[in-house]
C-alpha cells in the first residue's frame, strides 16, 4: 500500500544529484533522510535534491530537508532544489521554506546557480 | 446532499496514504477544484500526523462528512493500552503553518486515552 516511491541517484560535475518519483510522506521520507544522510556524512559541499518528480510532500518531507540543510550548512556546504510543479512550491512558500532553501526551475539551473 | 465516510486505520505510516484517497476522493465527488482537492490531500495527512504523533501502535479513526459546500474530516487516535514510543507532544511548527493556510477552520483536544484532531473546508466554487 506504499505510495509511488523512488530515488535516483547520479553525480553531475561531482555535484550529487537526488532524484525523488512519487509521493514524500512519513512513510517514504526516512528513504530519503537515509540518502541525504550518505551525502552529509561524505562531506559533500553542494547536494542537489531534484524534486521534479514529487506529487506530493508534506511536513515530515520538509523537516527532512531542513534538517539535511542545517547538516550540510554546519560544514559548509549547502543543499539546493529544484521545483517546478507550483502545488509543491506552495507547501514551501506556506511555510516560508522558500527564504531558507535556494530553489532553482531545473537541475542544469542547480548545478550552474 | 450530505454524505459521511468512516475509515478505520492501523497506526501504520504506509496506510495515511489512504486518508489521502479517501479525503480527495470526497471532494472530487463535492465538487472542490483541483487546487482544493490538493489542499485537502495534504490537511488531512497533516491532521493525522498531528494526532498520531509518536504512537506506534492503536487504531486511528477518520470520519469525513460533506455537506453541501463543505468538507470536515475528524481524526481519532485510540490507544490499545500499548505505551507509546515517544510522548504525542504538540505538532510541529511547520504542520501547524500548513494546516493553517489549507483549511477554514480546525482544532485537536485530547483526554481520556483518546487523541482528536479535525477540520473544515470550504468548496470555493458556486453550485449551479
Amino acid at each position: 500500500m506504499e505510495p509511488t516511491f523512488e530515488v535516483n541517484e547520479q553525480v553531475t560535475d561531482g555535484v550529487p544529484v537526488v532524484a525523488v518519483v512519487g509521493e514524500i510522506d512519513v512513510a517514504t521520507a526516512p528513504t530519503l533522510a537515509e540518502h541525504l544522510g550518505v551525502h552529509e556524512e561524505a562531506g559533500a559541499a553542494v547536494v542537489v535534491v531534484d524534486l521534479l518528480g514529487v506529487s506530493f510532500l508534506d511536513s515530515t518531507a520538509l523537516g527532512v530537508l531542513v534538517g539535511s540543510f542545517k547538516r550540510l550548512g554546519q560544514s559548509g556546504g549547502t543543499l539546493k532544489l529544484v521545483i517546478a510543479e507550483p502545488r509543491i512550491l506552495k507547501v514551501f512558500e506556506i511555510t516560508d521554506l522558500v527564504r531558507v532553501f535556494p530553489i532553482f526551475a531545473t537541475v542544469d539551473e542547480a548545478l550552474q546557480g | 446532499m450530505s454524505d459521511t465516510v468512516a475509515l478505520s486505520l492501523p497506526v501504520r505510516s504506509e496506510l495515511l496514504v489512504l486518508a489521502r484517497i479517501t479525503a480527495a476522493t470526497m471532494a472530487s465527488r463535492a465538487d472542490f477544484d483541483i487546487e482544493e482537492i490538493e489542499d485537502l490531500r495534504l490537511a488531512v495527512d497533516e491532521l493525522c500526523l498531528s494526532v498520531v504523533g509518536g504512537a506506534r501502535s492503536g487504531t486511528v479513526r477518520l470520519e469525513f462528512s460533506v455537506d453541501e459546500a463543505t468538507i470536515s474530516i475528524t481524526c481519532e487516535l485510540e490507544s490499545d493500552g500499548e505505551p507509546d514510543g515517544d510522548a504525542p507532544g504538540e505538532p510541529d511548527d511547520l504542520s501547524i503553518r500548513l494546516i493553517e493556510a489549507l483549511v477554514d477552520e480546525h482544532g485537536r483536544n485530547a483526554g481520556h486515552g483518546r487523541r482528536r484532531a479535525w477540520l473544515s473546508k470550504r468548496r470555493s466554487r458556486v453550485e449551479h
